[in-house]
């Protein structure tokens, strides 16, 4: 029976030849590596905290929107049945005019808690 | 321009990582001259081919930058993952060797083989090696140079490959013997005497 194989042996001293290998870092090639290390974006040009939040709701053509369905939903709220059906007649055929903080939206909104 | 020596090597590479993520260029420099010297050697080793390893070991750093500002502390050791980082580029590499892509340039001999033909015969027993390692199946031929040219542990390995300390011990048992058949027959062109 053989201890060791011949191959194997080879083998062996191939690995450890491979492991004295310790090439130099060229400068070269740390020039190239030190010039791919650019931070990642910085604090510089980024938005601020209400750029942020816009864009979380899809900017100010949204909030448009946004602002608008949250009249119309404090309307609904607020107004009798027959006044939305008068709101989805306006939607529907004629032209609707919010005024954001009238007298008449808000001032009437303080009376709605004893209902 | 040369790599200075680390002046703080009680920093982890982890931390220096999140704080070249916050814009810290003096730890990206720490960081180089830690980890390139054996990210190169890595590559070296498994490739013997000196434009190759760079190109891998330039990759290997990029990747490191780009993944640096999703680092989570604790969840993986810079080490750890640039081992797999090079080795799965180093297998690309010999994958694409096996369509008859030839060596064309030798790696820097071993510092310290006293004469040229010395280095001459390591020179080719190296690249004779890269080249038997790009016959083996690339989860062998990652096993076996992760063990036996980087002398790591076989649980260190588990580790970087994701894989179980079994799986390793059966990739590296049969990926040894597998490439000592295929250098078998490149012996005597290696100056090995036959026993």
């Amino acid at each position: 029976m053989r201890m060791t194989d011949p191959n194997e042996d080879m083998l062996d001293d191939l690995f450890a030849q491979a492991r004295r290998v310790k090439p130099p870092v060229s400068d070269d090639l740390l020039a190239r590596v030190l010039a791919d290390a650019r931070p990642p974006e910085t604090s510089v040009d980024a938005p601020g905290i209400w750029a942020g939040l816009l864009d979380a709701v899809g900017g100010w053509f949204a909030m448009g929107g946004l602002a608008t369905a949250t009249l119309a939903g404090l309307w609904i709220g607020i107004a009798p049945p027959l006044a939305v059906e008068e709101l989805t007649a306006g939607l529907l055929g004629e032209t609707v005019t919010v005024h954001l903080g009238s007298a008449s939206g808000f001032a009437d909104f303080g009376e709605l808690g004893d209902g | 321009m040369s790599i200075a020596p680390d002046p703080d090597v009680t920093i982890p590479d982890e931390a220096l990582l999140v704080a070249f993520a916050n814009g810290d260029q003096l730890a990206a420099r720490l960081l180089a001259s830690r980890l390139l010297p054996r990210v190169l050697a890595q590559a070296t080793r498994m490739l013997f081919d000196r434009t190759e390893a760079e190109d891998v070991a330039q990759d290997a750093m990029m990747r490191l930058w780009k993944v640096a500002p999703d680092w989570r502390q604790g969840e993986a050791q810079v080490g750890t993952w640039l081992y797999r980082v090079v080795a799965n580029l180093c297998t690309d590499r010999l994958r694409k060797r096996r369509g008859g892509v030839s060596l064309d340039q030798v790696a820097e001999p071993a510092d310290d083989t006293p004469s040229v033909g010395a280095q001459m015969q390591t020179a080719a027993r190296m690249r004779a090696l890269s080249e038997g390692l790009a016959q083996l199946p690339e989860r062998q031929a990652q096993a076996v140079a992760l063990r036996h040219l980087e002398g790591l542990s076989n649980p260190e390995i588990a580790e970087i490959m994701d894989i179980s300390v079994r799986s390793v011990e059966s990739l590296t048992a049969r990926g040894k013997r597998a490439l000592a058949d295929i250098m078998a027959g490149r012996k005597a062109e290696l100056g090995y005497e036959d026993d």
